[in-house]
This record gives structure tokens, C-alpha cells and sequence, in this order.
């Protein structure tokens, strides 16, 4: 007979969640990068703890979106909420653990005052942009543009 | 997230400000360069923030349901005397921190470590100066012969040795207390404003919101240090060992165990509202939240130590080393860092009076059962400090002859 699958609880980050993270991006990116997590997740740490969410099955963290409101980027002066990094560990894809936890901080971002939210996505990740498509994301007119120094 | 901000009145501003000079004095250099470590950040204020749409209605307790208290006279004279401990005692741990923490923070290897504990010291400073706020915005005579300023005044007059709570009355030894201080106390102290964020006094809840959001940097500014320094240690750094970060969690661990109160105790603060949780369930919460810090610690070390070893491979040596007690493919169970034992060192609540049956596992910990210091042995304690005459581990412990 087989197990249940443990349940997925989405909750806020904490500094404990560093280790689960670090080990999620090496599991989707091939690359063990603890410096670069440390860094960052003591940045939004202490710019906007709340925003911050994990999704975590049996003590194991399987999802993490961070994100911060900023207003003043780009000349779009009202508070915009930013989702700027996301991971979710493709051995619980298809159980809308990324939806649960954009919902969770589209909620924050809301309560922050942001009346609009956005991302930049990859063209070569077709199917983060899906994602984003199917929570209601559309094509903003603003480009991304790039120049190698 | 909406707030209201308040100062306190003049001269009780000023007298923290004075409090300041005294105890921060790199508090103008934080200023100054705060835009270099922290860009974008808001820059710090010292004022008390009040959260805005919280809930209204007591969350659990025997008056679960009914309105939250705004003034102290309301409550009952025992409920509204549990309060004021609690918030003198806060107060004075926000202020006691920082006391301590300055007399090493010059000694930071690292200029950004050094600077988010002085970020973190100037929030600790706001956070007192909030507690103050709700000391000076009521009134207080039913439980107290002393007006809301006189407690202001004693408080600000506490050095470390007169703080209410212990983990606030030791010297800090090196900027690795600093540190671990901040990954194991802090930690306590992020429990206990999450419980008191639902407090029966709305006051209190109200202003739980902002210190927490605050107080999530200083376990970061606690945690990745730590971090960074495993992996130092794993390659035969001069400036750091496992021993040295082994002995500060001896240090710490045992005081913010006892901050949770006795193991008995907090079931009159969940009657009153003030907070969900027993002392010994909180403790419980706390003590595996740290055992998880250590094994993500002792992770980053050996995959410092064995870079081509994948996750797996390394949570699989890692539990091999830890089972087996010795040296496992080159690491050694001493090489590592431990939890302390729930009963080492404890100076109050119910192990104090014990026989700490459960630590001859730990090399590191039976030791001084033994009758012999480790090298991990906390400071105060191998300089036969106050541990030893106040505790009654003190008629067990025999000095290494």
C-alpha cells in the first residue's frame, strides 16, 4: 500500500529555511550555491520578511518565492509588489504549490498597499511563464533590455 | 500593513538618547553609512510603531472572545501584574542586549557582520523604546508603587549583572557571542513576540508586528555568519573552529532555554490571554527549531570539507557520523557541533533541580559530570563564575583536579 503524500504546508520564510533553499536551487539548477543564498535571503530578511514563502512537506522545504514591494523602479512610482525569485521541487509539481504561494504573497503584497505586481521571466522558461499566465499575469509593455560591458 | 508612529515624551526620548551615547556610540556611524550595507533600505528611526487592524477580540484564554483590553486598569489586577513583568522584562532584555553586544563588536573579522549587529543593536534600542511607550501610555497603579517613568529610569539605570533575565546579565567573551547570541537568543525572543502578538492587552499585540518583521533579520544576521563560518572552520581556518562556535552554544543555549520560563510554568499567561502557549510547549518549539540550525550548520561544514559530495551524500555522511559517534570517511563526530542537552547547565526551571541523566551520550557535554572541563566548557562556567554557586549542578560538579 502506498504512503500519503505529506502534506504541503505554505508558510512564511525563516532563517532556518537557508539550508532547504540552497539545497532546492541545487536540485533544480545542478550548482551549490550557499554564499549566494545566504546573501540574499538575509537581504529580503530585512527588507520585507512577511512577503516571503516556503512551501514545506514532511520538515523538507519543496517551494520558495521571494519577493519585495518597492515603488520608484523603473519610474513606476506607486508601490509595486515584485516577485523575483521562485523554485518548486519537480517531484511535487502539479499540486499548485506555486499558486499557493503566490497567493499567499500576492496577499501580502496587497496589504502593503501594491495595486499591481510584477515579474520578468526568461523567454527560454516557457513554462514559467505559464505559470504566471494562468494566475493572471499579461505582457507588460515595459522591456527588458541588455548590454554586456 | 498600516502604522501608526509615536515618540515618546521629551525627556523621556532624550533619556534614550542619552542611554544611547553611552551604550551605542557607533550609532552615528551606523547612520552614516547605512546606505552602504543596507541601499534602499529604510533608514532607522527611533520611535514606536503601533500595527493597525489588528484583531480585536481575546484569542485564547479564559476570556477568549471578549474585547481586548486598551488600559491596564481593566484587566484584572493579577492579569494586568503579569503584563507589566512581562513588559518590564522585555524592556530590559532589548536594552541589556545591547550592552553586550557592544563590548565585542569591534572585534568582528568581517565589516558586514559588524554591521548588521549594529543594525541589529539599534532595532533592539527601538524595541525597548516601544516597550517604553506602553509603559508611559498607561497607567499602572494597581500593580505598581512605581509610575510608568520611574520604571523607564530603573530600566535604563540596569547594567549587564542587574537584568531581569540571566541570558542578558553575561559578559560577551568574543564576536562569536555576538553572533550566536544572535542565532539562539534572538530566537527566544522571536517566540516570545510572536506569542505576545496575540496578547489580551491590545496595546502589546499591537505593537508585536513591526518588532517581528525586525527581529527576522537579527536570526539572519545571527545564522549566515554562523554559516559562513563552518565552512572557514572546514578549511582549517586560524580565526575560527567548530570548538569555538561548539562553546558558544554551550553558552547561550542553556539561557534561552531558561527564558521560556520554568517547564511547569505559563499556564496562568494562557488563562489571561497574554499568550497561547505554556512555557514548556514554546520550549519545545524552540529547542527543535535550533537542533535544525545546528544540522544545517553541520551540513554546511561537510560539504565544505567534501565539496564533490552531492546533498544526499552528505546528509547520508552526516548521519552516519552522528550515529556512529566517531570518524566517519575522515570527519569526526568532535569535529562537528552538537545540541546541548535540554538539562546541560541549567541554572532554573525543572532540570535545575535534576539529575541530567540524558547527557553521558555527548563527549562534549558529560565532561564536567566527570569531574573534568571540556574545551567547549561556557566561559563563566570554567571561571567558576556565578553557575557554580548558584546552581545545584554545583554539588555534583568536582573542578578538574
Amino acid at each position: 500500500m502506498n504512503e500519503p503524500a505529506p502534506e504541503i504546508v505554505v508558510r512564511n520564510l525563516e532563517d532556518t529555511d537557508i539550508g532547504g533553499i540552497t539545497a532546492l536551487d541545487e536540485k533544480l539548477g545542478g550548482e551549490y550555491r550557499p554564499e549566494v543564498w545566504e546573501r540574499r535571503i538575509a537581504y529580503y530578511l530585512r527588507r520585507d520578511p512577511e512577503a516571503l514563502v516556503v512551501a514545506e512537506a514532511a520538515g523538507k522545504v519543496v517551494g520558495f518565492m521571494l519577493g519585495e514591494v518597492r515603488s520608484g523602479e523603473f519610474g513606476l512610482e506607486e508601490p509595486t509588489g515584485w516577485i523575483e525569485v521562485l523554485g518548486v521541487d519537480p517531484e511535487v509539481r502539479g499540486q499548485a504549490i506555486g499558486r499557493r504561494m503566490a497567493a499567499q504573497m500576492l496577499e501580502h503584497f496587497r496589504g502593503r498597499g501594491a495595486t499591481s505586481v510584477r515579474t520578468l521571466v526568461d523567454e527560454t522558461m516557457g513554462d514559467i511563464a505559464e505559470f504566471f499566465g494562468h494566475l493572471g499575469f499579461e505582457p507588460a509593455p515595459l522591456r527588458s533590455f541588455v548590454m554586456t560591458l | 500593513m498600516s502604522m501608526t508612529k509615536t515618540y515618546l515624551p521629551k525627556k523621556f526620548h532624550d533619556a534614550v538618547v542619552k542611554w544611547r551615547e553611552t551604550y551605542l556610540p557607533d550609532y552615528d556611524f551606523l547612520l552614516e553609512h547605512w546606505d552602504k550595507y543596507f541601499p534602499k533600505d529604510q533608514q532607522f528611526e527611533l520611535c514606536a510603531f503601533r500595527e493597525l487592524g489588528m484583531c480585536n477580540e481575546i484569542e485564547c484564554g479564559e476570556m477568549k472572545g471578549r474585547p481586548k483590553f486598551t488600559r491596564s486598569a481593566d484587566m484584572e489586577v493579577k492579569q494586568s501584574g503579569h503584563l507589566l513583568g512581562a513588559l518590564k522584562a522585555q524592556a530590559s532584555t532589548e536594552f541589556g542586549s545591547i550592552q553586550q553586544h557592544q563590548l565585542t563588536l569591534a572585534r568582528a573579522q568581517d565589516e558586514e557582520e559588524q554591521f548588521w549587529i549594529l543594525r541589529m543593536m539599534a532595532e533592539e534600542m527601538r524595541h525597548g523604546y516601544q516597550m517604553f511607550h506602553l509603559l508611559l501610555e498607561d497607567q499602572w497603579q494597581q500593580v505598581s508603587d512605581q509610575s510608568g517613568g520611574e520604571m523607564v529610569e530603573e530600566i535604563l539605570s540596569m547594567q549587564t549583572g542587574s537584568h531581569i533575565l540571566g541570558a542578558f546579565n553575561i559578559d560577551f567573551d568574543s564576536f562569536i557571542d555576538n553572533v550566536t547570541f544572535c542565532a539562539l537568543i534572538d530566537r527566544v525572543g522571536k517566540y516570545q513576540l510572536s506569542m505576545q502578538k496575540i496578547s489580551a492587552y491590545k496595546p502589546m499585540a499591537e505593537s508585536m508586528p513591526q518588532m517581528l518583521r525586525e527581529e527576522a533579520f537579527h536570526l539572519a544576521a545571527g545564522v549566515v555568519p554562523l554559516r559562513r563560518w563552518m565552512e572557514k572552520a572546514a578549511n582549517d581556518s586560524v580565526y575560527i573552529t567548530t570548538d569555538d562556535i561548539q562553546r558558544t552554544l554551550n553558552k547561550w543555549l542553556p539561557r534561552g532555554l531558561e527564558m521560556f520560563g520554568d517547564e511547569r510554568g505559563g499556564g496562568t499567561n494562557v488563562r489571561y490571554g497574554l499568550k497561547p502557549l505554556k512555557n514548556a510547549e514554546a520550549q519545545a518549539q524552540y529547542y527543535e527549531e535550533v537542533g535544525k540550525v545546528v544540522h544545517d550548520l553541520n551540513l554546511r561544514y561537510i560539504r565544505a570539507r567534501f565539496p564533490r559530495l552531492s546533498a544526499t551524500e552528505a546528509e547520508s555522511l552526516l548521519e552516519r557520523i552522528l550515529a556512529d559517534g566517531g570518524s566517519v570517511d575522515g570527519i569526526s563526530w568532535d569535529e562537528l557541533v552538537h545540541m546541548p542537552h535540554r538539562e546541560f547547565f541549567r541554572r532554573r526551571g525543572v532540570p535545575a533541580f535534576e539529575l541530567p541523566a540524558g547527557m553521558a551520550k555527548s563527549s562534549r557535554m558529560c565532561r564536567p559530570i566527570c569531574g573534568t572541563l571540556p574545551s567547549t566548557c561556557p566561559i563563566p562556567i570554567a571561571l567558576g563564575g556565578t553557575f557554580v554557586t548558584t546552581s545545584t549542578w554545583s554539588t555534583r560538579y568536582t573542578p578538574a583536579r
